[in-house]
């Protein structure tokens, strides 16, 4: 006779959780395609769709391109801090300050383009490290939770793009309602439509990938994440660390929002982040915060956001990938923790 | 005089669907889950409440539907952080992604449709004619009185006064303690978790059945997130929870005030006002009133998952 159990183990095997993250997004996509079906819509013929209008030309290429790049930046955001242990939920509101501090330069600088794009570059990653500065503060000395603070400061940004982009900074040409001027300078383009924001961001991630793996400082930060006491004990700066990678974080969300709006808008205007720092988030999760990892699961993501925006014909909106990125992200966290589980089999005595 | 009452009005008006969402949010987290979903609970509650009532035409039934949509919901939230005991913060992320797609994408159609029957002031003979108190606080409607009085009493008189709420307080606090007690911690954790998003739910279904009455992709705008941010400022206590929320209510009141007098501030900066007051609240206290925070401070197991064999 033998019986089965299961055996929680401490650490979960990586093979097995990456076979479950997969598995997880596998079983997310089967159930929105159920829900599709049961609501009157054809799963497969949508499917086609999206890849044939994705894959299928130099047009649709392009399109993912500029949706693959400013999710390698959030991923990249949330991906850095989560290797500290701090959860970044605000790239949505650093994006969009880094957007508009790159827009206040380009508008009120004037100089040539090789001058004014850096300038631009720094002042992004300057407005997004700013936008997690309070928060990040709070969490290194008084421990303020940021996941809450740096959310919040989410909709401070939105509110005053709007607010910018319909008053103070409105188009004066009188033709636009609420968007800024277009900006003198923008990203040059390397094929087609897109920009280099899109090489900037891999190398970055390759570089980001170089550093947490080789450096010294990369293992401290490891360490502070997974122990902070021990990595005290142990003499490491956690705080210097913690504040440290978390205003990187913010920083490389405020260039992606640069790039954005220099590569790909070209104007500064409400809702310029299209959810790109919440799914950001589940780049990173999904990543297991691993920067090489992060390129292949923005693109998925990239893949999976022109899907929704392809079917948005088909009665869908962008949320509906929203409610997928959910899914995947449930399934993700069962999947995480069925790992860590192995199946014993036991001889039963007999007697 | 008249513009005080009417803010206070606005404030039990407004500060409503944070006091019931932070009242569901105190049940989950006294038991130890932290549910990081209110913000797509209230999400699908309003969008559920709106589609009910404009094709049934009942407010109450409306109700019922967000609090059953957040029931449903809250099993599923908590089958997979109390029974599987995957990590609390994904899986509240992802109720929030997923509930708040979901909500915009079945609710497009009834975007902007105005709601027929909504939940209207009752008149209280007397009390309702009094000259300042009587529109400040007794011309709503039946909600706000069971929101802002009947819940938190009945909920604080549960949570300190029984030995029911005193196992519900040691299950957040010690679950290895509670189980050895004899008191049912998954149970407990399971259904706590779950009426928390009902009451989450249900704060959706006050939202646009009183206070916005129509559903919009937008109309959540950060309140769930505020309310699990009050939470913490309430030192996870129901009293506490909705006096926060009637203060929310309050500078998102002023807001109001500001944009029909014609303050010269724009509409959009007076809006980022419950934003920048959330932050405040959630730092200031921490950094210079150090002897609360014991006081104050969070379940004990809060976040961690519970293993009987590996106690």
């Amino acid at each position: 006779m033998t019986s089965m159990r299961l055996q929680r183990m401490p650490l979960a095997p990586p093979r097995v959780a990456f076979a479950l993250r997969v598995l997880s997004v596998v079983l997310a996509i089967l159930t929105a395609a159920l829900v599709l079906w049961g609501s009157g819509h054809n799963p497969l013929a949508l499917g086609a769709k999206v890849i044939s209008s994705t894959f299928g030309s130099s047009f649709g290429l392009e399109d993912l391109s500029l949706l693959f790049s400013p999710l390698i930046y959030c991923g990249l955001s949330v991906a850095v801090a989560l290797r500290i242990g701090a959860w970044n939920i605000g790239a949505e509101g650093q994006f969009n300050f880094g957007a508009l501090c790159a827009t206040g330069v380009a508008l009120f600088v004037s100089g040539p383009v090789w001058v004014i794009l850096p300038l631009m570059g720094v002042a992004g990653m300057i407005g997004g490290a700013l936008w997690i500065l309070v928060p990040t503060l709070a969490r290194a000395y008084a421990d303020v939770s940021e996941l809450i603070t740096t959310l919040l400061m989410n909709f401070v940004a939105m509110l005053l793009v709007y607010w910018l982009a319909t008053g103070p900074w409105l188009d004066p040409s009188g033709m636009a309602l609420a968007t800024t001027s277009r900006l003198p300078v923008s990203v040059p383009a390397f094929w087609g439509i897109v920009h280099w924001g899109l090489p900037i961001a891999i190398l970055i991630a390759i570089a980001l990938s170089l550093f947490v793996t080789y450096t010294r400082w990369g293992y401290e930060v490891r360490i502070a994440g997974a122990n902070p006491g021990a990595a005290r004990y142990a003499g490491m700066p956690v705080r210097t660390q913690l504040i440290g990678i978390m205003l990187l974080s913010g920083a490389l969300a405020g260039l992606g929002g640069m790039m954005e709006v220099a590569g790909t808008v070209g104007r500064l205007q409400g809702g310029i982040s299209n959810n790109y720092g919440y799914i950001g988030i589940m780049v990173a999760v999904l990543a297991r915060a691993a920067p090489i990892g992060v390129l292949a699961t923005a693109f998925f993501m990239a893949v999976l956001l022109n899907g929704g925006i392809v079917l948005q014909s088909q009665g869908l909106t962008t949320h509906t990938v929203l409610a997928v990125t959910g899914l995947i992200l449930l399934y993700a966290a069962i999947g995480d923790e069925a790992a860590h589980y192995k199946i014993l089999r036991t001889k039963a005595k007999d007697g | 005089m008249d513009i005080l009452a009417g803010l206070i009005q606005t404030a039990f008006l407004a500060g409503g669907v944070l006091a019931l969402a932070a009242l569901g949010e105190v049940l989950a987290e006294r038991v130890g889950v932290v549910n990081l979903g209110v913000e797509g609970l209230i999400a699908l509650g309003a969008m559920s409440a709106v589609v009910t009532v404009v094709s049934t035409g009942s407010p109450w039934l409306g109700l019922g539907v967000a609090l059953l949509v957040g029931l449903l919901s809250g099993m599923v939230f908590a089958t997979a952080t109390v029974v599987v005991r995957a990590n609390q913060i994904l899986c509240g992320l992802a109720l929030t992604y997923i509930g708040t797609g979901m909500a915009a994408t079945i609710g497009k159609p009834f975007s902007g449709t105005p709601v027929p029957e909504t939940f209207s002031p009752l008149h209280i003979p007397v009390l309702s004619d009094l000259p300042f108190f009587g529109r400040a606080l007794f011309s709503h409607n039946i909600l706000i009185y069971v929101i802002f009085l009947i819940l938190p009493l009945a909920l604080h008189y549960m949570m300190f006064y029984t030995r029911h709420g005193l196992n519900m307080r040691a299950v957040g606090e010690n679950p290895a303690a509670a189980d050895a007690a004899g008191i049912p911690v998954m149970k407990m954790r399971f259904w706590y978790t779950s009426l928390g998003a009902a009451l989450a739910s249900g704060a959706g279904g006050y939202l646009t059945l009183t206070f916005v009455p129509s559903w919009s992709e937008g109309v959540v705008a950060g309140r769930g997130w505020i309310a699990v941010a009050l939470v913490i400022f309430a030192g996870f206590r129901p009293i506490n929870a909705v006096l926060a929320g009637l203060l929310f209510g309050f500078v998102t009141g002023l807001g109001f005030v500001g944009q029909a007098r014609n303050w010269p501030v724009a509409a959009s900066i007076l809006s980022m006002l419950p934003y920048l007051g959330t932050m405040a609240l959630m730092i200031l206290p921490v950094v210079t009133w150090q002897r609360m925070r014991r006081l104050m401070a969070a379940p004990d197991g809060i976040t961690a998952p519970y293993f009987r064999d590996q106690r």
